[in-house]
């Protein structure tokens, strides 16, 4: 996938609003494979909206929404599964980890059935990430911050020509966050995917090649 | 595999998914044992293995009116049946032509009758016995009676009478006094019991006596055949049904009665799949419940699953496997269950016909694995159903 386009997006309960205003709602926006976009948002402006609606989990908006040429409200459910596994990856702003695994079996039930990355390359981000003493421990056992790393360990473990990262450090100090963009810089780059990050307020300091203002 | 089972597990009721088992294998073992029941006496009822239903008829004419009528068979009436195709062989009743009487000593007593033979060729008759001949200037002659006439006597006259009850090994050693007259000849001889027919219901001697006697003691008469044996292969068979219908003869024998049995035992049949379908049906109505309430409890995880790239096929595996493991168990199980309950009847029916039946659970096999297939797919229909309604985006 090289191109995402969003034609006169707006959520359904943003459609009659006449005070929107947006650099994403009801414009065209275009994501390239490559870059770095940051999109900037208030509470309440649709930010987890655009997310899940990229991420194929909710299709209630206006407008269309293209992969290359492909509106993606046409994807089946095995359509979807295909994209999530080979092209499309998100860190969620909710996690949606499985409380009663492990963190590396959090992060090894995706990699399996992409057979992306390396055990050693996985125990590498967890070192890196100041969580390897936590690889075996239940994922509910963990604070929130330590759960945002492994999520976006789990996030990495497959092919990414677009990585979505909802508020990927709400919950991280400084120096975490530095070795998770540092992970994700490198990751991204290796591969030429681009990323597109959310935040209200706190973000990761990148050199973005674009900011939106939701 | 190993994981994703981790996780979906949880939430799985043993107890439901316990009554399903029990349930479906209950169902499984009514159904299939009503079908190798139905297989297993089913060819002892329509003579193809001949319990009931014989493999030989006895054709005659009806009795229209009292008096002399005629109800032999002309010739051309006897080369037409044996031309039938469902003809085997057959054999032409041969009468005394000739008086006979016959009396014997009884604690004292004399009974005495008068009687007559018949006589039909050797390859008919059902008795087994080396004293079944006969030879010129013989003085003996072995008879061999209907069984029912001794059952008649025992459970009917004697007891009436004051008798005593006599067995078929007493009866074998009585002589009776056998007297024949006719072509002015007068002669005696003694007659034997040799056996007991199950088939034939009448007093026969051996063919080679029979013919020797009238060729003595009635040279002039004319030999005629009102009854005729006929070997078939079915009895039951409506070629032969309406072949009897149709030249308005009558058999002697009962494919009816056969027929009758084999509809009741359809019914019973019936009755019991139908008992055993109602099972499998809860048992399916309750694993469906299970499986609806299970997968909504796992709701949060098999959308997460989804989310992280699963396909819902891939979701929905662990839940397959499942399925298939616990069906897989109820088909071992119900045809070893089977097994069991054929070798009980089996023992039973092969005690009644007197030899050893061949069992075999080829139904029993053939029917559980279409029904297997039956419920496991259902099974995974459903499973396959509700994760996509789950997997589906809002």
């Amino acid at each position: 996938m090289k191109r995402i386009t969003l034609n006169n997006a707006v959520p359904e309960i943003f459609a009659s609003r006449e005070d929107l205003r947006s650099e994403i709602w009801h414009s065209e926006v275009c994501f390239e494979r490559g870059g770095r976009y940051l999109i900037e948002a208030e509470s309440g402006t649709g930010k987890s909206s655009l997310c899940s609606y990229l991420y194929g989990q909710r299709g209630d908006y206006r407008g269309s929404i293209l992969f290359d040429q492909s509106d993606i409200r046409n994807f089946d459910t095995n359509a979807w599964s295909e994209i999530r596994q080979t092209s499309l990856s998100i860190l969620f702003q909710d996690l949606r980890l499985f409380g009663e695994l492990t963190a590396l079996e959090n992060v090894e039930i995706k990699n399996r059935i992409t057979h992306f990355q390396s055990h050693a390359t996985i125990k590498g981000w967890f070192e890196e990430l100041g969580i390897a003493d936590k690889m075996d421990s239940r994922i509910d056992r963990m604070s929130y911050g330590q759960q945002q790393r492994v999520a976006l360990i789990r996030a990495l473990c497959q092919p990414i020509d677009f990585l979505l990262l909802d508020e990927p450090i709400s919950h991280l100090d400084d120096r975490n966050s530095d070795v998770m963009r540092d992970i994700i810089l490198r990751e991204t780059e290796r591969q030429g995917a681009a990323l597109i990050a959310t935040s209200i307020g706190k973000h990761m300091t990148i050199d973005y090649d674009k900011r939106f203002r939701l | 595999m190993r994981l994703i089972w981790k996780l979906l597990r949880k939430h799985i009721s043993i107890f439901e998914l316990g009554v399903f088992f029990i349930a479906n294998l209950i169902g499984i073992v009514v159904i299939l044992s009503g079908v190798q029941l139905y297989a297993d006496i089913k060819p002892l009822l329509t003579g193809e293995k001949s319990l009931i239903g014989n493999e030989y008829m006895i054709i005659t004419k009806p009795v229209q009116r009292v008096g002399v009528n005629s109800t032999n068979f002309t010739r051309e009436e006897v080369a037409d049946i044996e031309q039938q195709p469902f003809t085997l062989s057959m054999g032409e009743f041969c009468s005394s032509q000739y008086e006979v009487y016959g009396s014997l000593m009884f604690q004292g007593r004399k009974l005495s009758t008068m009687m007559f033979f018949e006589s039909v060729p050797d390859s008919f008759i059902d008795v087994e016995s080396d004293e079944w001949h006969f030879a010129s200037g013989q003085r003996n002659i072995p008879i061999i009676i209907p069984r029912n006439y001794l059952n008649l006597y025992n459970f009917g006259f004697s007891q009436t009478q004051d008798l005593p009850q006599i067995t078929e090994s007493l009866i074998r050693g009585v002589e009776l006094t056998i007297e024949l007259s006719g072509n002015f000849r007068h002669e005696t001889f003694t007659g034997y019991i040799v056996g007991f027919s199950d088939r034939l219901n009448t007093i026969l001697v051996p063919e080679s006596f029979m013919l020797w006697a009238n060729e003595r003691f009635a040279p002039y008469a004319e030999q005629e055949t009102s009854r005729l044996i006929v070997e078939v292969e079915n009895p039951s068979d409506p070629a032969v049904l309406a072949y009897l219908e149709q030249k308005g003869y009558v058999a002697e024998d009962k494919p009816a009665e056969s027929n009758k049995a084999l509809f009741l035992l359809q019914v019973c049949v019936a009755i019991i799949v139908g008992i055993g379908v109602l099972f499998s049906l809860l048992s399916i109505i309750i694993f469906t419940l299970s499986i609806y309430l299970l997968l909504q409890k796992n709701i949060d995880k098999l959308e997460n699953l989804v989310l992280i790239g699963y396909t819902p096929s891939q979701v929905a595996r662990p839940y397959n496997m499942m399925a298939l493991v616990l069906n897989l168990s109820i088909f071992i199980l119900g045809v070893i269950a089977v097994g069991f309950v054929q070798q009980t009847y089996m023992g039973l029916l092969s005690d009644m016909v007197g030899y050893e039946l061949p069992t075999s659970l080829t139904a029993t096999i053939i029917a559980g694995v279409i029904l297997t297939a039956i419920v496991l797919l259902f099974n995974i229909y459903i499973i396959r159903r509700k994760v996509a309604q789950i997997s589906r985006k809002r």
